[in-house]
């Protein structure tokens, strides 16, 4: 049987012990948020914990949002002293393992959003993988 | 109750009680090295013995007012260097300090004669307007200022704050690379102490206070 039947899913699903802000394919979602910001800042950073369920790595290719012109996968790197962005065109997650998207760290680029948006608002973003899952995400806004 | 629940309860209250108990030996800790002993470089923060005395230099506030080495003399100054095209490490700089801030200004001596300086190093995209809008946001208090290249580098030099405008032609969203510490320089106009992430605003507050005690007239 492969992990992609609906019946494992489902159990999947529902073993899930810990509140999750969505769950689908064997991909759980926990914390996701954006960081409010400044009035008129063209970029923003949303963060969440992605964590693999399934019994093989599942690679994270894009993401998009109807909230905001672009959305790219960043990770703030530091280097000789300076932080600086770089793009991530995919992110493998391994089976069984939590990926972490954090201040400082991995982040999603959100440019420009389409509205002003502030603590309490929610904006969902969806994350697509490889092999076609889609996997639509609510942040919340919050300070 | 069956043995499981029992068995669970008293987990949970062992685990509560270590809790407890760990919480009171690391308030005690803090309690014992609150004093020179914390100052030491440590994962919060570096304090100079020698502070350095800065040397003239010339900025723009996000008023349009001259910020100088005077600018920078009878106040404790917080000095972190980034641009408002910035979506996580500023933000999240810039809400540690404001937090920092509203912990020192709550404390007996206050924030009366304590300023908190955002330096953008992307003068192209940051005019004072925007700039002012920008730290308006995390704290009313703070001050933004920028400058031509040759004006943020004589000050970001002096504090060993490293930055590149990567600026490309066509590209809006071009990199910038830039420190990630926030400077402490003493009312002296002195570089006197550095924060490096990860940054906390109870530990930047906490390690403040001690300075300042530390320093009494002397910084004045």
């Amino acid at each position: 049987m492969r992990w992609r039947h609906p019946a494992v899913v489902c159990l999947i699903a529902a073993l899930g012990l810990v509140p999750a802000a969505g769950k689908a394919g064997g991909i759980s979602v926990r914390d996701a948020w954006i960081r409010e910001a400044p009035p008129g800042a063209p970029l923003m950073a949303g963060y969440l914990e992605l964590r693999n369920t399934t019994s093989r790595p599942q690679v994270l290719v894009a993401a998009s949002s109807t909230g905001f012109e672009s959305v790219m996968m960043h990770r703030t790197m530091v280097k000789d002293g300076m932080a600086g962005m770089e793009h991530l065109s995919q992110i493998e997650l391994a089976p069984n393992v939590s990926l972490i998207f954090a201040p400082g760290g991995n982040h999603l680029m959100l440019m420009n959003p389409k509205r002003a948006l502030r603590a309490g608002d929610a904006v969902v973003i969806k994350l697509e993988f490889r092999g076609g899952l889609v996997l639509p995400v609510t942040f919340a806004v919050r300070k | 109750m069956n043995k499981i629940s029992r068995d669970f309860s008293i987990m949970v209250t062992t685990v509560a009680l270590l809790a407890v108990l760990a919480g009171v030996w690391l308030a005690d800790i803090d309690r014992a090295y609150d004093s020179r002993a914390t100052l030491l470089p440590d994962q919060v923060m570096t304090l100079f013995s020698d502070p350095k005395p800065l040397t003239a230099f010339a900025l723009t506030d996000d008023e349009n007012r001259v910020f100088d080495l005077e600018s920078l003399k009878g106040k404790w100054s917080f000095l972190f260097f980034g641009f408002t095209h910035c979506p996580d490490v500023c933000p999240t700089t810039l809400a540690v300090l404001a937090h920092a801030r509203d912990n020192i200004a709550r404390s007996t001596v206050g924030a009366e004669n304590v300023q908190f300086v955002f330096v953008s190093v992307d003068p192209n995209r940051d005019t004072a307007g925007k700039l002012r809008q920008y730290v308006d946001y995390f704290d009313a208090t703070f001050v933004g200022v920028t400058g031509d290249n040759a004006q943020i580098a004589s000050l970001a030099g002096q504090l060993g704050a490293p930055y590149r405008v990567a600026i490309t032609p066509g590209v809006e969203n071009y990199p910038v690379y830039h420190s990630t510490a926030v400077f402490l320089v003493d009312p002296r106009a002195r570089y006197h102490a550095v924060f490096t992430p990860p940054l906390d605003a109870e530990a930047i507050s906490r390690r403040f206070k001690v300075v300042r005690e530390l320093e009494g007239d002397n910084a004045a």
